[in-house]
């Protein structure tokens, strides 16, 4: 009897272990919503509940049994699914679109696949969605916030990434021999491509695996009259366990400070110091955008701390140098050398990139009104 | 009269005295002043060279056995002594970890004659379970003079490394010399090891950093105010090349 018990128990533990639950995020990283759904073989399905507490609570369904078919009425439109088919067609409008995964039955109810999700959002309202398949979070955020005026403006900001070490200099290494010097390379490259599909100019403080010193690496950033610095780097710590993305600022009060007085032999260095530290508050700013698209991939939330930082010393425009991950850990080691996800933080860093000149840009035009 | 060739076998083979004087005279003085000097200094003939040499060889065969037993006897003792200050310095090292060395001449009246008593130093290493740097309590006889107490305590930093917890400066870092300066700044010096060594990252060098500076300030809270880190006796911007080092460092009130 007692086994019986233990039984029924861990049978139920493992089933709310199997169960994942997917969170609905709005464009600024708050929780809209958070769905259990059930998983099947690695595809991930949500209950039609889900589109009433996402997209229209007003929103009615109709199932008919025997012949498998699903109708939703979200927002006016009719939606008609077949259980285990990808076509989907949409009235008014006669439009048809094929899933990339077709909705299944589980326990008798119809259920809707992430991908319905991605695909049919975006046709109802004027949104984008990202799917984080890693920790199931799906991203809602608004299409078409960028007017064509706004465009232009944001090709006219020169972005300059920074690859940080190379050469001799390889940095931290993880427990696979993987080098930093190659993956931040790696990851700028992948970024420049991304940016530029977007509409951002992305220029790089080197393009081979070369070491530049500080000041050769602020040179690019005044040839190419860079507005805004990002130093890509990877973390280290002396504990395996730590990991997640963290964001550094040159503040010379910042958790380890300079004094107030300096000897007079070092007046010229202190007086550079000041001149970055004077964009303190847009690097703060763009910090924050940032953390903003960055937390949406990872589960521990992204950190941003003030340093004196020798990397940005010199650099005088908003600057800020961001640590991937930790090649000390391994989850963070593995997620780093998987091109899927680079790839998405590439994304992330490109959107963050659009938000910050997006609020300047706001900022700026806000102050010409006045 | 002997002529050239006749005095330097004599005298290589006799006096160790008429040897050093031609080996010395022979390149500055030149080669008549050498001859002069064996002109004036020379009435020996082989005959009592001979002899010498054998007048020599009996003393030395007689009070041979003795004069050796007298040498090693003194070589013994000299080894003996030795011996005994080694043993003697080791067991004063066990107690007290002496960066620099007692002072030459201690007066009875002295107060630094009598050990110092065991004082609590906290260290601070890395918890990792909990990623923060924690003091650890260790007992040692430091130094009153603030100096030598100083080099102790960062030593000490550098060796200790208790089970659960993690050294955050590299494994063979040494330090070479500390100073403090009028305005109550400790200067660090290193060994190159701290940054070659080093295993790099913004937060690895950050915990380097902050477990040095929370160190020093927990054990000097009055005569310490800021810490310059130094690598071979050099200021330097960074170790890992994230943080900027080339300032005397404070930690936020």
């Amino acid at each position: 009897m007692l086994f019986l018990g233990i039984l029924v128990f861990a049978a139920t533990l493992s089933s709310i272990a199997q169960q994942p639950s997917v969170q609905f995020i709005d464009a600024d990283g708050k929780t809209i919503a958070e769905v259990p759904a059930q998983r099947r073989e690695a595809q991930v399905y949500l209950p039609i509940d889900a589109v009433k507490q996402v997209i229209d609570p007003a929103t009615t369904h109709q199932y008919n049994h025997p012949r498998k078919r699903l109708t939703l009425k979200i927002k006016g439109r009719q939606i008609r699914l077949q259980m285990g088919k990808p076509t989907v067609s949409i009235d008014p409008g006669g439009q048809t679109l094929t899933l990339s995964t077709p909705p299944i039955i589980i326990a008798q109810r119809p259920m809707l696949p992430i991908a319905f999700f991605k695909q049919i959002l975006p046709i109802l309202n004027d949104v984008d969605v990202i799917y984080n398949s890693n920790l199931n979070r799906l991203q809602i955020r608004p299409k078409g916030t960028w007017t064509s005026a706004e465009t232009d403006n944001i090709q006219n900001w020169a972005i300059i990434v920074d690859p940080g070490h190379g050469g001799n200099d390889q940095g931290c290494e993880g427990s696979t021999g993987i080098l930093e010097k190659n993956i931040v390379l790696a990851l700028a490259k992948q970024l420049q491509r991304i940016s530029k599909q977007q509409g951002v100019q992305v220029y790089l403080t080197r393009e081979t695996d070369t070491n530049r010193t500080q000041f050769e690496r602020i040179q690019v950033a005044k040839q190419n009259r860079g507005q805004l610095f990002l130093s890509l780097h990877c973390n280290a710590s002396f504990s395996p366990h730590e990991k997640g993305i963290k964001i550094y600022l040159n503040n010379p009060k910042g958790q380890i400070r300079f004094p107030n007085t300096t000897k007079p032999a070092l007046t010229g260095q202190r007086l550079k110091v000041l001149t970055q530290v004077n964009f303190l508050k847009q690097s703060h700013d763009f910090a924050r955008a940032l953390q903003t698209e960055l937390n949406f991939l990872t589960e521990t939330p992204v950190q941003i701390i003030d340093l004196p930082l020798i990397a940005l010393s010199e650099a005088y425009m908003p600057a800020v140098v961001l640590e991937l991950g930790y090649l000390s850990n391994v989850e963070d080691l593995e997620k780093l050398s998987n091109a899927e996800y680079t790839e998405s933080l590439s994304q992330a860093i490109t959107r963050a990139l659009q938000r910050y000149i997006s609020s300047v840009n706001q900022q700026t035009s806000a102050t010409a009104i006045e | 009269m002997i002529d050239n060739q006749a005095a330097t076998n004599t005298s290589q083979k006799t006096n160790g005295y008429r040897f050093s004087v031609r080996f010395f005279c022979e390149k500055p003085f030149g080669y008549p002043l050498r001859e002069k000097l064996y002109d004036d200094r020379l009435p020996l003939n082989r005959t009592t060279l001979t002899a010498r040499q054998t007048d020599n060889r009996q003393l030395f065969n007689n009070a041979g056995f003795s004069r050796l037993l007298v040498i090693w006897g003194i070589t013994f003792i000299a080894v003996l002594i030795c011996l005994g200050v080694t043993l003697l310095l080791i067991e004063r090292s066990k107690q007290v970890v002496m960066p620099v060395a007692p002072p030459l001449l201690p007066t009875a009246a002295n107060p630094s004659d009598t050990p110092p008593e065991p004082q609590e130093v906290n260290l601070f290493l890395l918890d990792t379970t909990t990623l923060t740097l924690v003091p650890i309590k260790i007992e040692r006889r430091l130094h009153r003079e603030l100096r030598p107490r100083l080099s102790q305590v960062i030593r000490a930093l550098i060796q200790e490394t208790p089970p659960n917890f993690r050294n955050t400066i590299p494994r063979g870092t040494e330090l070479n010399e500390v100073y403090i300066d009028s305005q109550q700044t400790a200067y660090l010096d290193f060994s190159s090891h701290l940054s070659d060594g080093h295993i790099g990252g913004t937060t690895a060098e950050f915990l380097t950093v902050t477990a040095i500076l929370k160190t020093v300030f927990d054990a000097f809270p009055d005569d310490i105010k800021q810490v310059q880190i130094l690598i071979d006796g050099e200021e330097v911007k960074t170790i890992a090349g994230h943080l900027n080092l080339s300032q005397p460092l404070r930690l936020p009130q």
